[in-house]
Parts: structure tokens; sequence; C-alpha cells
């Protein structure tokens, strides 16, 4: 079986080749020197999803200083933006050709690969080690999956609403801490003839995000795990009405006009732009953005923060806030299991996730990581706002099954459209889940 | 006369030929082979077991409104592309030729309309992004500016527009390449039989009638079946404007067939979305080639 299973994934790599043009320009590691040799030269190939030039200079450094210390082995880097990353692993998995450490998302992204034996089991080298002391324990949970470790977090990054403090000053506006408050803030911006918040929705993770918080504070904990595992009855699966009353909150800002015209038209980057330029008041960020903020004529003195009050009086958990662990798994088929650990054990090091945070601004996972000294206030109150948090709601887009999400993503852009309305959207998802459900079972 | 050395020279093209023969097969023919066989399983990139569900796949492709409103798109696509890019350019490149336009004025045309062919997709599709921009774009300051406000609107975040703002950019960018293409096949033409159709008193309507488009009739039967297979294999301007958004809207085949093996990982189902994209195009060059040939028969 596993010779045909081989031939025929050979037969793909090819006709991948030739159908998605370009699809995955991984670099091929160097030669592989034969096994059983205590100092053999070891080639780790490394894939991950930051290729801008600061991300790539700051794991440049880490492996300068990991082959220092380590002359035998060499590390091969390879990065590609976001949205591309999402294809092209599973274009490397489906073509055996699987990067021997690679960055995943948490949660169903993640559980995915371990679910097919694609990522090594991380537990053993962890608990019970030093490791472990480094790196944000209740940032791993997101990489466990039956009871196992399968992924290392890098950093952590959560959604905040930003404001703009002129606006908010020049309006009498403060920061509203409940759903209603939330509307009055809103309306008081829109009245003066100010775009309460900027949203880009061209592509749609970006809803993803706002209906995720929705979803979390809105949908009794239980339920809504039940549902995103897929471990709900099948007339059960997303039916729950809260999930339409979600939407529902999403698709009021929408045509209450407190988003500016046409989400679906613009992206996130030109809301960000236009969030900054002060065409609006507010703006739903990642964490890892406000260095983009501060960095910005807006200036570090020029915004303030607050958690999303989305779901107040809902049956979720309050205290969740949406955000995720980004982190790092590694292959299963690879050869060189101890190194890889190593390389990884390394770059999570405290010192390392410090210089993290002073070259990027983007909070890391290692212990103590983010100080006064190494990061801007917002960044530091941020990740205390995040220790706080009763958990970590994951991003709506990886925390379930694809098909799921495909159902899901659609619809959004369909909401602000009007195309369809929340009662609609929920039940394509609980259709696709339903298949979802069914196509799992079968495997 | 036929005597070994004639055989061996009857043998040399073959030879020639046969490095071509082998990478067609192996990575067009046997792919196509291959995807047909992937289409009859259930199967995705992490899945160590196939199951085998026959037409399955086809079962669920036919009834699927994504799939249709991906067809849709791209017959539309189809259509303005060979009115415009062909039919359009055609008669752009008779008036860049004729007497009526001067060599200067010419060439200044024929450069500026070919300059988009050469720019990358991306920059294209990132630069007519910013164009379509609903608050700021310049589309709309422009529609703004002359008073007509009612006609703007998010051209690519609207469902009804976001796919002939995409087919627009296409437009665009090819008219002047198939243009230049045509002018070729135009200076082909004899130059006599413009100066007799001119001695019997033939305008420059009734020239391009009667010499130019009877004189570029292959060049444009080629360019047509060009224009229409790439107009059903679109994906890279559709994939980076609107991503096949929003809400499918803007599906066409390609993106289809990419979400669902990329995104989706139903490999199966892609498999069989391929394959019907391939027995779309395969079917339209057929009777395109056919039409074109009993023509000239005739």
């Amino acid at each position: 079986m596993s010779a045909s299973i081989h031939s025929r994934r050979g037969i793909l790599k090819l006709g991948l080749a030739a159908g998605v043009a370009a699809a995955a320009p991984v670099a091929l590691g160097g030669r592989i020197a034969p096994a059983a040799r205590a100092q053999e030269q070891v080639t780790l190939r490394f894939f991950h999803k930051w290729p801008e030039p600061e991300q790539i200079a700051f794991y440049q450094g880490v492996i300068d200083a990991f082959q220092a210390e380590n002359p035998n082995i060499k590390v091969q880097m390879d990065a590609v933006g976001d949205e591309p990353y999402k294809d092209k692993i599973r274009i490397l998995m489906a073509s055996g050709d699987v990067p021997d450490i690679y960055f995943s998302w948490a949660g169903e992204f993640a559980w995915k690969f371990a679910r097919a034996g694609r990522a090594l089991d991380l537990t053993s080298a962890f608990n019970d080690t030093d490791w472990k002391d480094n790196v944000v324990n209740s940032a791993t949970e997101p990489y466990m999956w039956d009871g196992k470790l399968f992924g290392i977090p890098m950093r952590i990054n959560a959604k905040f609403m930003a404001y703009s403090k002129a606006k908010f000053d020049e309006l009498g506006l403060s920061a509203p801490t409940t759903w209603d408050e939330f509307l009055a803030v809103c309306g008081a911006m829109k009245e003066s003839g100010l775009t309460p918040i900027s949203f880009g929705n061209q592509f749609p993770w970006a809803s993803s995000h706002y209906v995720g918080d929705f979803n979390a504070k809105l949908v009794a904990n239980d339920v809504r795990m039940a549902d995103y595992r897929l471990e709900a009855d099948a007339d059960a699966l997303f039916i729950d009405p809260n999930y339409v009353e979600a939407l529902s909150r999403f698709k009021s800002l929408n045509d209450e006009g407190y988003f500016n015209n046409s989400p679906n038209g613009i992206s996130h980057d030109q809301a960000r732009t236009a969030f900054i330029a002060g065409r609006s008041g507010m703006i739903y960020l990642e964490l890892e953005e406000f260095v983009n903020l501060a960095e910005s004529p807006m200036g570090q003195d020029g915004f303030g923060f607050f958690q999303f009050p989305s779901g107040t009086g809902g049956a979720g958990d309050q205290k969740l806030i949406t955000g995720a662990p980004d982190g790092f798994m590694i292959s299963s088929a690879t050869k060189y299991p101890e190194e890889a650990i190593a390389f990884l054990k390394y770059l999570t090091l405290p010192k390392n996730g410090k210089e993290y945070v002073k070259q990027l601004g983007i909070p890391s996972a290692s212990v103590g990581a983010v100080t006064e000294e190494n990061a801007i206030p917002q960044v530091v109150e941020g990740v205390n706002q995040i220790a706080a948090a009763s958990g970590l709601a994951l991003w709506l887009d990886t925390d379930m099954n694809t098909k799921v999400v495909e159902a899901y993503l659609p619809g959004f852009q369909a909401l602000l459209t009007g195309s369809k309305d929340p009662q609609g959207v929920m039940d394509d998802v609980h259709n696709a889940a339903v298949e979802a459900q069914t196509d799992q079972s079968d495997q | 006369m036929v005597s070994r050395m004639g055989r061996r020279t009857n043998l040399a093209p073959y030879l020639f030929l046969l490095p071509a023969v082998v990478l067609m097969l192996v990575f067009v023919y046997i792919p196509v082979i291959e995807s047909f066989r992937f289409s009859l399983f259930k199967w995705n990139s992490f899945s160590p077991e196939w199951t085998w569900v026959g037409l399955g796949n086809y079962r669920k492709l036919l009834p699927d409104p994504i799939f249709w409103q991906s067809i849709g798109n791209n017959i539309w696509y189809a259509i303005i592309s060979v009115a415009i890019q062909v039919f359009l350019a055609l008669m752009l490149a008779a008036l860049l030729e004729s007497h009526a336009v001067g060599r200067r004025l010419s060439t200044f045309f024929r450069t500026s309309l070919f300059l988009p062919a050469v720019l990358a997709i991306t920059i294209v599709g990132v630069t007519w992004q910013m164009l379509y921009r609903p608050d700021t774009g310049l589309i709309n300051q422009v529609l703004h500016v002359v008073g007509l406000d009612s006609w703007t609107r998010a051209w690519l975040g609207e469902e009804r527009t976001a796919i002939f703002s995409v087919i627009a950019v296409s437009q665009w960018q090819s008219l002047g390449y198939l243009m230049v293409l045509l002018i070729v096949a135009i200076r082909a033409v004899p130059r006599e039989l413009y100066e007799a159709a001119r001695i019997d008193g033939a305008g420059i309507w009734r020239q391009f009638r009667d010499v130019t488009v009877p004189g570029v009739r292959e060049t444009t039967l080629v360019l047509v079946i060009i224009t229409v297979v790439g107009a059903f294999k679109v994906f890279d301007v559709v994939w980076v404007m609107t991503a096949g958004g929003p809400n499918h809207a803007s599906e066409v085949l390609g993106t289809f067939l990419y979400r669902t093996a990329f995104r989706d990982d139903e490999m199966g189902y892609a498999s069989a979305i391929a394959t019907m994209l391939f027995f779309i195009t395969f079917a339209l060059a057929a009777v395109q080639l056919w039409a074109g040939r009993s023509g000239k028969d005739a």
C-alpha cells in the first residue's frame, strides 16, 4: 500500500507542479548524508509564514547563533505570506515533501496534522525539561491533541478594539465595557459625522475574528466546543440560536452604518491605513499590529484599546479573549527529530523571546519576554490582559474544520451585502458541519 | 528511390519531436489521465487511505450551485473577452494600419495599448484594487467629480459588479497584446488586394469587411480559441483581486478548483472539477477548430 501511495504522491507532485504554477517554491534541503554518524552534517528545513524582511532578519539571527553553537546542523529557512501559507503547507503535505519544522496555527489547523500522524509528539521532550519553564504554558494548550503536545508556541496574539485617543477626547467618549455602551460610542461617532469603525473584509478572515468573538461570548462554551470540534450530534451541530444572534450583532454594526462603506471592497490593511489617517474612530486589531500604529504618524500616544464587549448578557464566557498562540510543529517524518527539537528549543529561549519583542514589537510566548524595556506600554498591557483572561477563543477560521470555515466565510460577505440573513448563513454552516462530520467519521 | 537513405531522413523529424512529445506526455497527458483517476476517489492531502466513490464526485458536482455560478462567470468572461480582445482589437488594428491614422500617432497608440501586457498580473491586480476602492479609489472619485454619484459603488465588494470589474481588468491588460498580433496578421495581407479594392471604389469599411477580415481569418480563429480557452482557465487575476468573493460572486472554475483542493482539502472533488474543466475547454477548442475548417472547405 505504501508503495502505491508513494507513487501516487509522486505523480500528484508532478501534476501539482504543472497545474499550480510555482505553487511551492520551497527550497529543497541540501543532500542528506547517510545516517549513523555522531557528527554527521544535518540540514533542517524550516518553513514559516513571515516573509517580511524584519521577520526574516530576526529568524536568520537566531539561526546563525544556533548554527554557531551546533556546527553540524544547518537550518534552511523558507517563508511565504499568511494567505498562501494555508495552501502551500497542504501542497507540501500532499506531496510528502514536508519541511522538518513548520509553522502551524493553533487549534484545529494543528490538530489536523496531529490526527493524520504528520506531527511529532513533543510531550516527553517538553515536559520535565527546562523547555517547559521557558514557554508560557497556557499557550501550549491549543497545540495539545489527545493529551499530547504537538506544537510549541512562538508568540501570542489577540484581538482588541483600538481607538483614536484624539477622536475619543474630541467627542468626550470613554472606553465602553458593555455591548450597549459600545453601540452608544458608535452612535455618538456616527452622529458627529465620523465613521465609527474601519473594517476591511475583502478577504473574509477579517469578519471571522469578529464573529469568533461574538460566538465565544454569546454561545455557551460547552455547546460551542462541541460544535467546533464536530462532536455534537449531527442534527444539533451549530443550531444554537445564539449563533444567529452572534451574526445578527455583527450584521447590525454594518446595517447601522458603524462600519465604513462596503467593507467587502477593501482589505484589512487598507482599513488600518484609513484608521491611522483619522478617517475613523476605532478598528478591531491584533496585538501584533499595535506596533504598526505606534510607528505610524498616529504614534504611540495616539491610540488606546479595550476588550471588545461583544457579548454582554450572553451565555458564553465573557472573560475569553479572541486570539491564539502561533507556533511550530515538527514533521513526524523528519530524519532528525533530536536536531529539530534542539532548534525549536533554542528558538523559544527567553533571550530570543526578548529579542523577538524588541526587534518586532510582537509579544513572544517565551516566559518573561515582554517587558517595559522592550515593548510599548499598550503591548505590555495587552499581554497582561491576555494573562488575566479565562482563556483564548481561537481564530474562528483556524479553529474548525475547513469545510465549516468555507461555509462561514462567504456567508460573512453575504451578510454585509445583504444577500443572506443570519439564519441562512447558519443553515449553510450546519449543512457543511454535518458533511464534515460524516467525512471525519469515514476516515 | 525509396532507399535506406530516404528512410533515415524520414525518421529524423520524429526524433526531433520525441523530447517534446515525452515532455507533453509527462506534464500534460499523464496528469490529465491521472486527474481523472483521482476524481474517482474521496481523499485529501493528509489521508493515508483513498475511498473509491466512482462517479460520486461528479454526482455531487452537477447540483453544486457554486459550480454553475463559476461556469456562468467563465461564460461572461469568454463572451466579453472575445468581443473586446478579438473583435474590438481587430477593428483597432485595422484602424491603426489604415491611412486614417498617421504613422507616428499609430505607433503611439500601439505602444500605449500594448504596455499593460508586459506588467505582472499581481501588480495589475493590486493597482486595480486601489483604483476600485470604494472610498479613495480613482474610479469612484472621477464619477463623483463628474456628478455621477449614483454610479459609484464598491466595485469588487458587491456581488453584482465583482466579476465584471475583474473581467474589465483582463480586457485592459490583454487588448493591446492581441491587437499587435492582429496588426502582424493584417500586414501579411497582400497590399494589392487593398489597392484593387480601392480602385473598385471600396471605402474603409468595405476594405475592412471584404479584405482585412477574410485576410486575417485564420489568425482570428486561433485568437478566438486562445481567448475562449483562456477565459475558462482564468485564475490569477481573479484570485489576486477578489479570491472569488464576495460570497462566491466572482468565482470561476479556476478559483473554485483551487479553493476546493487547497482550502477545503477535497482533492478528489477538485480533481472532478479539473476533469470537467478539461472537457469544457477541450470541447470548445474542438468545436471552434471544426467550425473554422469546415468554413474553409466550403
